[in-house]
């Protein structure tokens, strides 16, 4: 009786021991799995990683493509215009300059730049001899003279990496008393980025010469723009441009000479 | 000089499965230690830049570990991340010994690739 409970008893010891033997494999085989799954997850991680510097790299040089193709189409328009120089690359840089005074994210928008680089696109489709006149247009040819923001909203209109770019286009002659053209927008109806493009054509206009008079100093062509606000221009815009310093737009009109 | 991540817990899986998380991710050397006073005296020979402790262990717990190592010239700046199985009521005492964050276990080893990553 007592060596067969012996017996039992070490039969039992024998099965513990080999479930226990059982389970000590079976719970290596888990910790030896998790570790697959960490060195996976890291290795995962890893591609992760430089795949999203790649989406970066790529960003940035579609980016650049965007740049490099609205400055081609900018320079096209500008080639057809003999005096007025670098006239859109000027406005632009002036206009980033009253954007970022105005204290907004405005100037960190590409679309903004490409806008104010584009702004006269549409005046590909505007003849020569107006273009060209030194009189004064008849009302016929400043009919067609004045539908060059539309004509540019229209060339532009496929394109959707411009987006709000466009409707600087299309507004970049709009006056903030509503008197503009092409579609008589008053006030802030009128793209905030149109209306400091406003300011920094003008600006750009009265500093630059042209064939039938000098070019006018910053004290003069301040002078103009501050009696044009709540008139031609946005009075905050106005603001924002007079904190800007003389010294800024002479450097940037000297580096794109 | 590579930055030196340094591992310690006295569950010698957990030190596996840590090292093998972060292995090679971020150019980090990972040294491990298996209880709070060889942390201490590797963290002297080798200053590390990110430190993952273990809150219990026997001997000395976590907590007395990240105060020590705080009085150590070159584990300073170093980030200490606590890693505990119990609750939150540590973690006030953990913050008071200088330690800078807290993960529970189980972690998220995604929360530590991230960490590691961040420190570049």
């Amino acid at each position: 009786m007592a060596q067969q409970t012996v017996d039992e008893l070490a039969r039992e010891l024998e099965r513990l021991r080999e479930q226990l033997a059982e389970h000590e494999q079976a719970a290596t085989l888990q910790k030896e799995q998790l570790e697959r799954y960490a060195a996976d997850l890291r290795e995962t991680f890893k591609q992760e990683r430089a795949r999203s510097v790649q989406l970066a790299d790529s960003a940035k040089q579609l980016q650049e493509s965007y740049m490099a193709t609205v400055r081609a189409l900018s320079n096209a328009v500008e080639a057809r215009d003999a005096y007025t120089g670098k006239h859109a690359e000027r406005v632009a840089a002036y206009g980033l300059e009253i954007a970022r005074a105005t204290g907004g994210t405005l100037a960190s928008d590409p679309q903004i730049e490409f806008g104010f680089l584009l702004h006269d696109v549409g005046k590909v489709a505007v003849p020569d001899a107006i273009l060209y006149k030194p009189e004064p247009l008849s009302h016929e040819e400043r009919m067609l003279m004045e539908r060059h923001p539309v004509t540019g909203f229209e060339i532009l209109s496929d394109i959707d990496f411009l987006g709000a770019a466009k409707d600087v286009v299309r507004s970049h002659h709009e006056r903030w008393d509503g008197n503009g053209y092409p579609d008589g927008l008053a006030g802030e109806e009128i793209p905030f980025a149109a209306r400091v493009f406003a300011a920094a054509d003008t600006l750009d206009a009265l500093t630059s010469s042209r064939p039938y008079r000098p070019a006018m100093g910053m004290d003069d062509a301040r002078k103009i723009i501050a009696a044009g606000s709540g008139s031609q221009f946005d009075p905050d815009v106005v603001a924002a441009f007079n904190v800007v310093p003389d010294e800024v737009f002479e450097r940037l009109s000297r580096e794109i000479a | 000089m590579s930055s030196i991540v340094l591992i310690v817990d006295d569950d010698p899986f957990i030190r596996k499965l840590i090292s093998t998380t972060l292995e090679d991710v971020s150019g980090f050397q990972l040294i491990e230690a298996e209880d709070g006073d060889v942390a201490l005296d590797l963290a002297a020979e080798q200053p590390p830049s990110l430190v993952f402790l273990d809150i219990d262990m026997p001997r000395m717990n976590g907590i007395e570990t990240c105060r020590r190592l705080r009085e150590l010239p070159g584990a300073r700046e170093a980030t200490i991340v606590m890693l505990t199985a119990a609750g939150v009521e540590q973690e006030s005492e953990a913050r008071a010994a200088g330690s800078d964050l807290f993960l529970t276990k189980p972690f998220s080893p995604l929360a530590l690739l991230r960490l590691v990553d961040g420190l570049q």
